[in-house]
């Protein structure tokens, strides 16, 4: 899969191969629906934040990942690159995030630099790590070519 | 002042105290979001500029957590939410 940025300030994601569209599909899969529940987690009792807050950041991280999935299965379908447009970059961002979150929440990476290389005996942990890679380069190419103001 | 009215009058004076002062929003490190987001993401909520948003980042970075913000609960909840809605790590504390 190629990546870079466009001319329209956008970002193209050029899958090549059934796997490379499967990577970008999996951004969903990656995701765990509780983020809100354990930002909840973080706050103390009597705010509440289960009942009030929670429920409304659930639906909005789950929006993100709909929305990511139902552009990449449309490209997948019309055979198109996957086009991540200015107005979109956010809800990218925000779903690659999440992914991010949750594969750190179950693996424990860390910084890049504290990466134990015991974890990469681990098939799962290895190919989580580079998706979790590749997600994060995808994020910083948005940072850098489509977020900007 | 007889033996039971002196607790109550503590009991009174600690929570006055409590209750006036600030909370304080209270952003903690990750390894997941970037430098450059946590910046961003404080100029946009907080309207930091670049340079104040930069060295609070660095100090969530570097210290683990950084007071970004402080004053009434109502208000320091409400930037919590934008906050973990931008899905940063954050949480609400007393000032000392």
């Amino acid at each position: 899969m190629t990546v870079g940025p466009t001319v329209a300030g956008g970002l193209k994601l050029a899958p090549e191969t059934e796997h490379d569209w499967m990577l970008l599909i999996g951004i969903a899969g990656d995701s765990d629906s509780d983020l809100a529940g354990r930002l909840a987690g973080l706050m103390d009792e009597d705010s509440m934040w289960d009942e009030i807050v929670a429920p409304e950041l659930t639906e909005e991280f789950s929006k993100q990942r709909i929305t990511v999935v139902k552009e990449v299965m449309k490209a997948k379908e019309e055979e198109d690159d996957v086009h991540i447009v200015k107005s979109s970059a956010d809800v990218w961002y925000g779903a690659l995030n999440q992914a991010r979150l949750a594969l750190e929440d179950q693996y424990k990476f860390g910084a890049r630099e504290e990466v134990d290389p015991k974890m990469f005996e681990n098939p799962s942990a290895r190919a989580a790590y580079f998706r979790n890679n590749f997600y994060c380069h995808i994020q910083s190419l948005l940072l850098q070519y489509v977020m900007i103001d | 002042m007889n033996a039971v009215d002196a607790p109550a009058h503590e009991t009174k004076t600690r929570s006055r105290e409590k209750t006036d002062k600030p909370w304080q929003v209270v952003v903690l490190d990750d390894p997941v979001n970037l430098m450059e987001y946590v910046s961003r993401v404080l100029i946009k909520i907080f309207g930091f500029s670049k340079e104040k948003a930069e060295e609070l980042m660095m100090a969530v970075h570097q210290k683990g957590r950084a007071v970004v913000w402080s004053g009434n609960r109502e208000k320091a909840e409400m930037y919590v939410n934008q906050l973990h809605s931008a899905q940063l790590h954050a949480t609400l504390d007393k000032a000392e």
